[in-house]
């Protein structure tokens, strides 16, 4: 196409000035601190030729208009648009670290919040790649209301469309409420941070020396804050996670998730499933072999892997199909559920719940973690969540009993009788108010004072015990178990179960929202 | 993945002892013995899997885990732990390596209340990421605790059949 004729000029050198502005230079500032341009970014993480840019153009809001004087400024620090990711519609942006170190001024989250409103109407998952230096000051509370409509927009969208946030240079002070709001957030290890106030503010005030990274790296909060599900390495691998994560994802509410053709590769019956729980009780193992062994081959996608992991929550597929996974991990502080566990797990739910992804349990738990730490932190409205949550979600809900479910604990995930549609039980599992041990001393606590030889007699009715009680016959028996199943026929049942789900319907009733203790 | 880039021609692998193995795409590889050279294959197929085809023998190569750019391969009934990297990360490695890298220590502390049972290591042990430390009873459940890095073992303040409180400091591990 020639567009060397006098009415393109103005088109051409536009194009020409806004090429000069990411030119190489930008490139090798952003390269030399481990990081990306938010160009290379965007290319990386959509179809190749699919992005399409929006408001590239636009000048920040306090440049003047002067007939070629000042040097322009384009984009205003953020790259908006749509274009497609595993052949799927999705909208993002990518804040830019190199024009105006990404800060955010009224034009920069007007453009977000654009893309935004396009994204809730086309019904499409929209991903933020933050690298910013926070509010604009210069524009002061003009910035400050461009976050607020931004966050505005993300809670009319939540449950609607899936959004995602990937944190990719810092994020301070207010702009840390955006990925806190989103469904998850990703992180990039050394190269990434948030905070609300970052490490010069808390030298001020608490006269703490600490790092950027001690204070909000992703090792934090992955690990710790719990804000980060997601961390990896490197930005290439971040972004290759992200496109295999949506691939997971319904586009929206009213979808079901993408189907992917079954490879037929992984068998129904699997007789590994029989050995992995050990049989003395007390011997933990890996909840996550169990968990392989049952999805679609290498199909297993963890969420918060490194935030409460005495809980494991993630994604699979069965047969093609996306199953969201909550399972107690015996591996890590005797799969117990605590104050971190049980809001992590509660948060999974109701994003399996609001997106249509039905829900498998794992369940071997030997009850909430008891003490005074957990007590005065507030298990109980903690814990509470967990419950609501599951008793709350629609979708199609099945759990299978490992091995150890009592008390609360048992209750609380997913049993029969909070809605759950189907409860299998291995062989291996014990299903009772209390442990053996517990039991025994309340139950039998004359008979031990009295006896001559307690610690023998304690053994024998522990023994007594387990045979009579903490087995998951008498549960089946009562009907609050479906069945109890042989663990190499656990993947073929669990398909059968879902397929006969698949069209399950509840009506909720008419209210504004529920009141959940959070 | 990206139509619009080169393709990478050249990988380099790092091993968890720290050793670099560079090689080209598509995989061909020159193995010396002595004065002669043989050509070595990775093929993969239906029948076999994926396995090395050195001399018209084969041997299967397997992946057991990968995660991000780590893989853990079992080859001749050993695993090996690499990392892949391109030319563009394994300089941005160096880069962060220069601007975080400093020695630290790791402690090791009581994720719960329990009893110690055993420990497993010794002051001035070699421990690997993901070895386990002690055995940590808690919850009626022996809970391994396992070193989250790679160093040495500098300090046991944990006593084997004493009780501890949460947080209380078990293991201090000298960061490698």
């Amino acid at each position: 196409m020639d567009l060397s004729g006098k009415n393109y000029k103005a088109f051409t050198e536009r194009q020409e000035a806004l090429k000069k502005q990411y030119g190489p230079g930008q490139a090798e500032k952003q390269h030399s601190k481990g990081k990306l341009t938010a160009r290379e970014r965007v290319s990386l993480l959509f179809d190749a030729g699919t992005f399409e840019e929006i408001d590239a153009f636009v000048t920040p809001a306090n440049q003047p208009v002067e007939f070629g004087k000042v040097e322009r400024t384009y984009g205003d620090g953020v790259i908006v648009g749509h274009g497609k990711i595993n052949g799927r519609l999705v909208f993002g942006f990518a804040q830019d670290f190199t024009v105006m170190g990404g800060s955010l001024g009224l034009v920069h989250a007007r453009k977000i919040a654009k893309i935004q409103e396009m994204a809730l109407k086309m019904g499409s998952p929209i991903i933020g790649m933050m690298d910013s230096g926070g509010a604009r000051i210069q524009e002061g509370v003009a910035s400050l209301s461009g976050y607020a409509a931004i966050f505005h927009n993300i809670i009319n969208s939540s449950g609607i469309i899936p959004q995602i946030c990937v944190i990719m240079g810092p994020a301070a002070g207010g702009a840390v409420y955006s990925p806190a709001l989103t469904d998850f957030v990703f992180m990039v290890n050394r190269t990434s941070y948030m905070f609300v106030t970052g490490p010069n503010v808390v030298k001020e005030v608490l006269n703490e020396e600490v790092t950027s990274e001690e204070l909000g790296g992703a090792e934090v909060h992955g690990r710790k804050s719990g804000v980060a599900h997601m961390i990896y390495e490197d930005e290439e691998n971040t972004i290759m996670a992200l496109k295999k994560f949506l691939a997971y994802l319904p586009s929206n509410n009213v979808e079901n998730p993408p189907v992917v053709a079954d490879d037929g590769l992984t068998p129904d019956i699997n007789e590994k499933l029989r050995d992995i729980v050990p049989d003395d009780p007390n011997k933990a193992y890996d909840v996550k072999d169990v968990i392989n062994l049952i999805v679609d081959r290498n199909s297993f996608f963890e969420t918060a892997e490194l935030y409460a992991p005495n809980l494991v929550t993630g994604f699979a597929r069965l047969r093609g199909k996306t199953i969201g996974i909550v399972a107690n991990q015996p591996k890590v502080l005797a799969g117990v559920l605590d104050i971190d566990s049980s809001t992590k797990g509660a948060r999974f739910i109701r994003f399996c719940d609001a997106f249509n992804i039905p829900l498998l349990t794992l369940e071997d738990v030997p009850g909430f973690l008891p003490g005074k730490d957990q007590e005065h932190s507030g298990i109980i409205r903690h814990g509470a969540k967990l419950l609501f949550a599951y008793s709350e979600a629609t979708v199609p809900r099945i759990t299978v009993i490992l091995r150890k479910a009592y008390g609360g604990a048992y209750i609380v995930m997913n049993s029969k009788s909070l809605g759950g549609d189907f409860s299998f039980a291995w062989p291996t599992a014990e299903i009772a108010v209390m442990g053996p041990d517990g039991a025994v001393a309340i139950l039998y606590r004359r008979e031990l004072a009295e006896s001559k030889n307690p610690a023998e007699l304690k053994k024998e009715l522990v023994r007594k015990y387990r045979d009579k009680i903490a087995n998951p016959f008498i549960a089946d028996e009562l009907g609050y178990i479906d069945e109890v199943i042989d663990p190499a026929l656990t993947r073929k049942k669990i398909i059968s179960a879902f397929s006969a789900l698949s069209n399950k319907w509840v009506k909720v009733p008419a209210r504004k929202h529920g009141n959940m203790p959070l | 993945m990206n139509d619009e880039k080169p393709a990478i021609k050249k990988l380099h692998a790092l091993s968890s002892e720290n050793r670099r193995f560079t090689f080209t795409l598509p995989l061909r590889h020159k193995i010396r013995i002595g004065k002669r050279s043989y050509e070595v294959k990775l093929k993969s197929d239906e029948k076999y899997g994926t396995h090395i085809l050195w001399k018209n023998r084969k041997y299967p190569v397997e992946i057991i885990r990968s995660r991000q750019n780590r893989y853990e391969i079992l080859f001749n009934d050993i695993s090996y732990i690499f990392t892949i990297e391109t030319p563009f990360s394994l300089k941005r490695l160096k880069v962060l390596k220069q601007s975080t890298g400093k020695a630290e220590t790791e402690l090791i502390k009581a994720p719960m209340p329990g009893k110690i049972i055993d420990i497993l290591v010794r002051e001035g042990a070699t421990v690997l990421r993901g070895e386990p430390l002690l055995i940590l009873e808690a919850m009626k459940m022996q809970n391994e605790i396992h070193s989250p890095v790679n160093g040495h073992v500098t300090r046991i303040p944990a006593k084997g059949g004493t009780n501890v409180m949460k947080d209380d400091l078990l293991i201090e591990i000298k960061v490698e």
